[in-house]
């Protein structure tokens, strides 16, 4: 049982007047309460792929299958309702909200959208949610503008799983933290997975984290899949000279090695 | 507070605060202070200026009050001028929020509309519009606002393009919100500013069409308006022009108080946001 399968997913860009592919027939799965990491360096296409998969763009080719239907067949409403189950944590928390929302709103809209909770439940709602990623329910009041990043960040999975979703996409959701934020979040998104057996697509280009976190990772390289496997074989022996060069560009790891 | 404080740094937004504030006042006491109708008989026709102080602007060719027309004129000209650049500026930011949102199909159509609207200089399409529908206030304030809506429309359209990319209309849409929403709710807020930094000009440029619509004699005929009080003096230019220039200032004054208070809060908060 899958959670998520894309299959042979392409996408193509133009590049001045001549097409290329950003993402380049990709298949991969992830299953229940696993962790698949995405990584590859910049312009691979690690973004363009989580955009495909949460339907922010359409493929060119190929297929996606979620939760064992056919994701790409939805449009409309049917669609609407079924992101429920598949969420995102952007990079920048910062940019990643409404710049005038507050954080009650933030967390209300899902719960309005989905209709998870009446008018009346949902501030008790929004408070639990808060409290789940470790934040006082009193941020509630305050503008998005207002807390720290690493706040931010927790209201952003606060966000994410608010809907109960099987699936979360997060694209380079840690880069933009500073050390010993990221080893807390990281703490949280573990936990939560642990707790709530949500999935992870986990993108990031810092092979550490990814061997963190993560149970099988797949490198890219320009659109296509160089070298896949169990995260920690894959990173302590990469076959492929894009993964040896990333294993290269993390010194924690090399220093690690034996 | 602090962005008032900045407000009222430049001389200029000082001076076109206060003759906007002079205005509003005329404009709200004019029916405590001339309480009857101020296109009534007031005293013998042609009074120059400052000569009997119960009519201290005189009269006009019919014996009218000319202070007390200027007063009520005031009235019409801020109505007509905030209502049709409100008219304008709601106009504008959804046709533009709108083609900028949906893009493709929807936005091709609905700029070649805003162009066919540009290309047909406003005060005609004005003047063509009253004079089918016939002289009303509201007609009047319709017909201003079918010329002026296209600027807006212009500006909230490229905002709205740019905000559409950012990460969270993305995330809007990843949560499941209705693209409606996300064009209204999360988008047009964000795009308004640029948008209401014309609404000076709007205003001004409202007021002036007024006036000359009532100045060709297709301004409301149960309204003092300034464009009227112009034209009624014209017939006495050379024995009484008085009646010509003095709502003639008036107009000018107004567009200029408009103008500047405009300038003033761009200018304050274009101050607010480099020092952000
Ligand atoms: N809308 C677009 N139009 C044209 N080209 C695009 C578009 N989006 C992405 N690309 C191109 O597709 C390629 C893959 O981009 P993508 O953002 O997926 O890379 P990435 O792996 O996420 O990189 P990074 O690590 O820098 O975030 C890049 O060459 C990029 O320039
Ligand atoms: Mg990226």
């Amino acid at each position: 049982m899958t959670v998520l399968a894309a299959s042979s997913l392409t996408k193509r860009y133009r590049r001045g007047d001549k097409p290329f592919a950003a993402v380049d027939n990709v298949s991969f799965e992830i299953g229940p309460a696993e962790t698949l990491a995405l990584a590859g360096p910049s312009g691979s296409g690690k973004s363009t792929i989580a955009r495909l998969v949460l339907r922010l763009i359409e493929p060119d080719a190929g297929r996606v299958d979620f939760e064992g239907a056919d994701f790409l067949a939805l449009s409309g409403a049917a669609l609407r309702a079924r992101r429920a189950r598949i969420q995102m944590v952007f990079q920048d928390p910062l940019a990643a909200f409404n710049p005038r929302a507050t954080v009650a709103r933030v967390l209300d809209d899902p719960l309005r959208i989905h209709g998870i909770a009446t008018r009346a439940e949902r501030p008790r709602r929004i408070a639990a949610l808060l409290e789940r990623v470790g934040l006082d329910a009193g941020l509630a009041a305050r503008a998005i503008h207002e807390i720290s990043g690493g706040q931010r960040q927790r209201v952003a999975i606060a966000r994410a799983i608010a809907t109960r979703p099987s699936l979360i996409v997060l694209d380079e959701a840690v880069s933009a933290l500073d050390v010993s934020v990221r080893g807390q979040i990281l703490e949280l998104l573990l936990d939560l997975q642990r707790q709530e057996r949500i999935a992870y697509l986990f993108i990031s280009h810092d092979l550490g984290v990814i061997r963190a976190v993560a149970h099988r990772v797949v490198i890219l390289d320009a659109g296509r899949i160089t070298e896949s496997g169990d995260a920690r074989s894959v990173i302590a022996n990469p076959q492929s000279a894009i993964g040896k060069a990333l294993v290269a560009a993390t010194p924690r790891l090399t220093r690690s090695r034996p | 507070m602090n962005r008032l404080r900045r407000f009222f740094h430049t001389p200029e937004a000082i001076a076109g605060a206060s003759i906007l504030a002079l205005l509003i006042v005329m404009a709200l006491v004019a029916p405590l202070l001339f309480s009857g109708d101020p296109q009534a008989i007031a005293g013998p026709a042609l009074l120059p200026p400052f000569q009997d102080w119960s009519l201290p602007l005189g009269t006009d060719r019919l014996g009218r009050d000319v202070l007390a027309e200027l007063f009520h004129g005031a009235r019409t000209s801020l109505a007509v001028g905030l209502a049709a650049a409100a008219a304008a500026l709601f106009i504008g930011a959804l046709v533009g929020t709108l083609a900028g949102f949906a893009g493709g199909l929807i936005d091709e159509m609905l700029m070649r509309v805003t162009d066919a609207f540009q290309t047909v200089p406003s005060f005609l399409l004005a003047l063509a519009f009253v004079s089918i529908v016939g002289p009303s206030l509201g007609a009047v304030v319709a017909a201003i606002a079918l010329g002026a809506w296209t600027g807006p429309a212009r500006v909230a359209r490229a905002e709205v393009l740019s905000i559409r990319e950012r990460d969270y209309v993305a995330g809007a849409r990843v949560i499941g919100m209705h693209p409606l929403e996300i064009a209204f709710r999360e988008v047009l807020p964000n795009a308004l500013p640029p948008v209401l930094a014309l609404s000076s000009v709007i205003v001004a440029a409202a007021i002036l069409t007024e006036a000359a619509l009532s100045f060709l004699g297709l301004g409301d005929p149960n309204r003092v308006t300034w464009g009227g009080m112009i034209a009624e003096g014209r017939a006495v230019l050379r024995s009484a022009p008085f009646l010509s220039v003095v709502p003639g200032i008036a107009l000018v004054l107004t567009v200029l108080g408009v103008y500047l208070a405009g300038e003033g809060v761009v200018e304050s908060t274009a101050v607010r946001r480099s020092l952000s």
